[in-house]
């Protein structure tokens, strides 16, 4: 009896621990640059698009720290910020990273290596 | 003779003459000095955001949504009772926000909510539809080892994912004017400072801390019903609700907060669903998702139905019920159940331990119905004349969550002689509401009833 209830502890400590808690992506998408509570400037990185890798998925942002170069995976989330334009922010693509863009990159925690888990990336009109 | 009969009337109506403007006066003296007052800290500038900011958008605020006078829900004999123009019906009256903002007809019926959890790129085709669960005792269920666990499915809040975070969320899909969801043109967000302000009242709601199991109950029936909660062959309810709360407690370990999938959106005949309505599935955390959702805290549910996300099940009886159907049996979470049973069972409840342990629930829920109404009538008699605005309101939640302890336990036909108190308790601080020179001693009958009733269902420590 006791091993039973003692294999269930261990399965669900497992299972919990799988689940990561999470910031919500989907109102994400619609937060400006720089204001995502708790996050921005915190969690996130926010600078310039230094270069963009495409070949191998990876992106370097830069600011006043110094430089970082971060991977893009499938899960990488990238939106377009025209919240200066006064116009919706939308999803994007490897495409709209191009350098000299003001982005801002969310890190997915628990990796190895350094993957993007959003880009927020600042587009003009 | 009559001379002095005549004096003595003249007299009174001098005395009478002189006393109306008095009276007048002090009540006019009264209404200035009560006005609500600038917010003085935190908690009360964060009630005053959660019920009155717009975010400059459609109109809405928190408390559109989460009713004070609704235990911080909504349901659908509330919403019936709201006039056409309030805010929650802004899609039956924006044109804006007519199409793909929310399904009104499921709004007013069972009182769901639209969300686009997945992601707002197709909005005629990816959406849930949720009810709006109660915001009480928030410090005792939020928090798992992993981080904060907000909303139904855990993931509620965008930046950091905490509670002082879900605003944001909120107020982006909550409060639009339109489907663009620009900030600074469709809503503004909230500043550092109000979202300080919303998580400390948020916080401040309700109970502060879990109960310890077992109570010492009166009730026949609710203590059979707490036996089964504990008894982890049984009724197993204390493995994922330790102490009736939303901490799952596991070999003696509490991890928190935690996510399971019960099967809740395999329920057959779901309400939403015989509407005939689209009411797409609801995958719950994480996007995609992976079929989990939150554990709510147990003692504040018996009056904050429907229950489970989708406001599938409308009674706490039904609620209990649930976890000895085929939907739970076979989800991921029962057959977990069943093979750590020695006898592989998942749970296995009969119809009079099923009404038992929703007769648990019910007592628990009155408890701290009571615990609420004690402090604010207690909180009510602390107040001075100038106070009286602050008074007044601390005597109608008194009487609303004293109404609810009624409600709770007429439902389920227990401790009539509790529920004849409460009764009194009620009318009490309704006279006191509305008393101008006697509140003060019918608040003291009031709390002096509230405490009667207490002794009949638990007792006393």
């Amino acid at each position: 009896m006791l091993n039973c209830y003692l294999r269930l502890a261990i399965v669900v400590v497992a299972l919990g621990s799988t689940l990561e808690a999470a910031g919500q992506q989907a109102t994400e998408m619609f937060i400006p640059i720089g204001q995502s509570p708790g996050l921005s400037n915190k969690e996130s990185v926010i600078g310039t698009l230094e270069s963009v890798y495409p070949g191998k998925r990876m992106v370097t942002i830069s600011n006043s720290s110094g430089s970082q170069t971060v991977g893009i995976t499938d899960r990488t989330m990238i939106w377009l910020d025209r919240s200066e334009q006064k116009q919706p922010n939308q999803n994007g693509g490897i495409n709209d990273l191009q350098k000299g863009r003001k982005i801002e990159i969310k890190v997915r925690k628990g990796e190895a290596k350094a993957v993007a888990e959003w880009i927020k990336v600042q587009v003009g009109p | 003779m009559r001379w002095l009969n005549w004096s003595r009337w003249y007299r009174k109506v001098l005395i009478l003459i002189v006393l109306c403007p008095l009276v007048w006066v002090l009540s006019a003296v009264s209404a200035c000095v009560s006005m609500p007052s600038p917010p003085s800290d935190l908690v009360s500038k964060g009630r005053d955001i959660f019920f009155n900011e717009t975010f400059k958008g459609n109109g809405r605020t928190c408390g559109t949504c989460h009713r004070a006078e609704a235990n911080f829900s909504i349901n659908p004999s509330f919403i019936a009772t709201l006039p056409a123009n309030d805010p929650l019906f802004v899609a039956e009256f924006n044109p804006d926000l007519k199409k793909n903002f929310e399904n009104p007809k499921l709004m007013r019926q069972f009182g769901l909510i639209l969300e686009n959890l997945d992601g707002f790129g197709d909005l005629e085709n990816k959406f849930v539809m949720r009810g709006v669960p109660h915001v009480l005792a928030q410090r005792t269920s939020i928090n798992s080892n992993q981080g904060p666990r907000t909303g139904w499915s855990g993931d509620g809040a965008p930046g950091d994912g905490s509670l002082r975070s879900f605003a944001t969320g909120a107020v982006i899909q909550h409060f639009t004017k339109t489907l663009n969801r620009v900030a600074g043109v469709d809503f503004r967000l909230p500043t550092e400072d109000e979202l300080d302000a919303l998580e400390a009242f948020q916080l401040s709601l309700g109970r502060q801390q879990d109960l310890t199991l077992p109570l010492p109950l009166k009730g026949i029936v609710p203590k059979r019903g707490q036996e089964i909660f504990l008894d982890n062959k049984l009724g197993k309810c204390n493995l994922c609700h330790a102490n009736a709360g939303a901490t799952a407690n596991f070999g003696g370990r509490n991890i928190g907060n935690a996510n399971f999938n019960t099967g809740v959106e395999n329920l057959p005949d779901q309400p939403a669903d015989l509407s005939g309505e689209r009411n797409p599935p609801d995958d719950g955390f994480g996007r995609p998702g992976d079929g989990t959702f939150n554990t709510p805290p147990l003692v504040e549910s018996a009056d904050t139905g429907p229950f489970f996300h989708n406001n599938a099940i409308e009674t706490i009886e039904g609620a209990v019920g649930f976890y000895d159907g085929e939907s739970f049996n076979n989800s991921p979470s029962g057959k977990l159940l069943a093979q750590a049973d020695p006898n592989g069972v998942s749970i296995e409840l009969d119809g009079t331990q099923i009404v038992a342990v929703a007769a648990f629930l019910r007592v628990l829920n009155a408890l701290e119905n009571i615990r609420q109404s004690l402090e604010l009538l207690e909180s009510s008699a602390k107040k001075g004349f100038a106070e009286r605005a602050e008074d007044r309101d601390l005597l109608k939640r008194a009487v609303s969550e004293t109404q609810d302890s009624i409600k709770v336990l007429d439902g389920g036909g227990l401790h009539p002689e509790a529920v004849a108190h409460l009764q009194k308790a009620k009318e009490l601080a309704e006279k006191a509401h509305s008393s101008f020179f006697r509140r003060s001693g019918l608040t003291q009958q009031a709390i002096d009833e509230l405490r009667n009733a207490r002794v009949q269902l638990i007792e006393a420590s």
